[in-house]
């Protein structure tokens, strides 16, 4: 790495936001209160947004905001709150306070795992890229979108469609039975 | 592009390590939703990363790696949805959060 990297705004926004999301994400798996970590895992996704930002991909940055830091944190702190899993406590000790032998060997083997791909990306001598702007608009991928892909689309509608009234079977109570 | 590619893809890695570290060791049901969701997150990071590296010049390609990780979004978003409503079923009927308190299929 030369001091040229270290120094460009791109290197430096990169790193804020790398250390942003793995701090937010180790807090998250180290978190005792069940509510922390759902926060933490909002901060970590809008992080994670502010790096797709950095590589041009605007639209995934907005629906990973939308989707994932709004919608899917919103359901999983309704689900906490809604059905008390608040009060219930956790019956084992809180897992990683306590580095039990499984924990430790679990731990090495994610940090194992991370590290090696990490060293292959940088041993792979990946072929430089041609510098190109960004040619990816919200309109092309819209056109493509329902042009090309319009199955795909159509059947990832249905898929949602079938998981809102499989969500609402489950949950609702059968009051019309009783 | 002054931003090796390797940093990127690195993160995202790491950001699946540690979703898969959480995954197994947590036993509270809605934390393992919690972090299959984060490391949906970094197989995403990787395909944006390799898509802005190479494909970038190409319109039509270009637009393909947005278009997968909608995709997968949006399976993560059914997968989460339905996921939660189960644990709020067996919440509801067997007071217990615990993946491995819930034993019934147990021979």
């Amino acid at each position: 790495m030369t001091l040229n990297l270290l120094l460009s705004g791109e290197f430096i926004v990169f790193a804020i936001l790398a250390i942003v999301t793995l701090l937010s994400t180790w807090r998250m798996v180290t978190s005792r209160l069940i509510t922390h970590a759902a926060l933490f895992m909002a901060l970590s996704f809008t992080a994670v947004a502010g790096i797709f930002l950095l590589m041009q991909a605007e639209f995934v940055a907005a629906i990973q905001v939308l989707i994932y830091a709004g919608a899917i944190t919103t359901m999983v702190i309704f689900a906490i709150m809604l059905s008390g899993l608040r009060d219930i406590k956790s019956q084992a000790k809180t897992a990683v306070r306590s580095w039990t032998k499984s924990n430790a060997i679990v731990f090495v083997v994610g940090l194992i795992f991370a590290a090696f791909m990490s060293y292959l990306y940088y041993a792979a001598q990946l072929p430089r890229a041609a510098a190109a702007e960004s040619m990816t608009t919200v309109s092309t991928i819209g056109q493509s979108l329902f042009t090309y892909y319009t199955i795909p689309f159509e059947i990832a509608s249905i898929l949602l469609l079938i998981a809102m009234v499989g969500a609402i079977i489950l949950t609702a109570k059968e009051a019309e039975q009783e | 592009m002054s931003l090796p590619i390797y940093l990127p893809l690195g993160l995202g890695a790491f950001l699946f390590g540690m979703g898969l570290w959480g995954a197994l060791t947590r036993t509270n049901a809605v934390r393992i939703l919690m972090f299959i969701e984060i490391m949906l997150n970094g197989v995403n990071l990787n395909l944006i990363t390799f898509s802005r590296y190479y494909w970038q010049a190409d319109p039509e390609m270009a637009a393909r790696a947005p278009i997968i990780t909608l995709f997968i979004m949006t399976v993560a978003a059914a997968e989460a949805s339905v996921g939660l409503a189960i644990i709020l079923n067996v919440v509801r009927n067997r007071d217990v959060i615990d993946v491995d308190k819930v034993t019934l299929l147990k021979g």
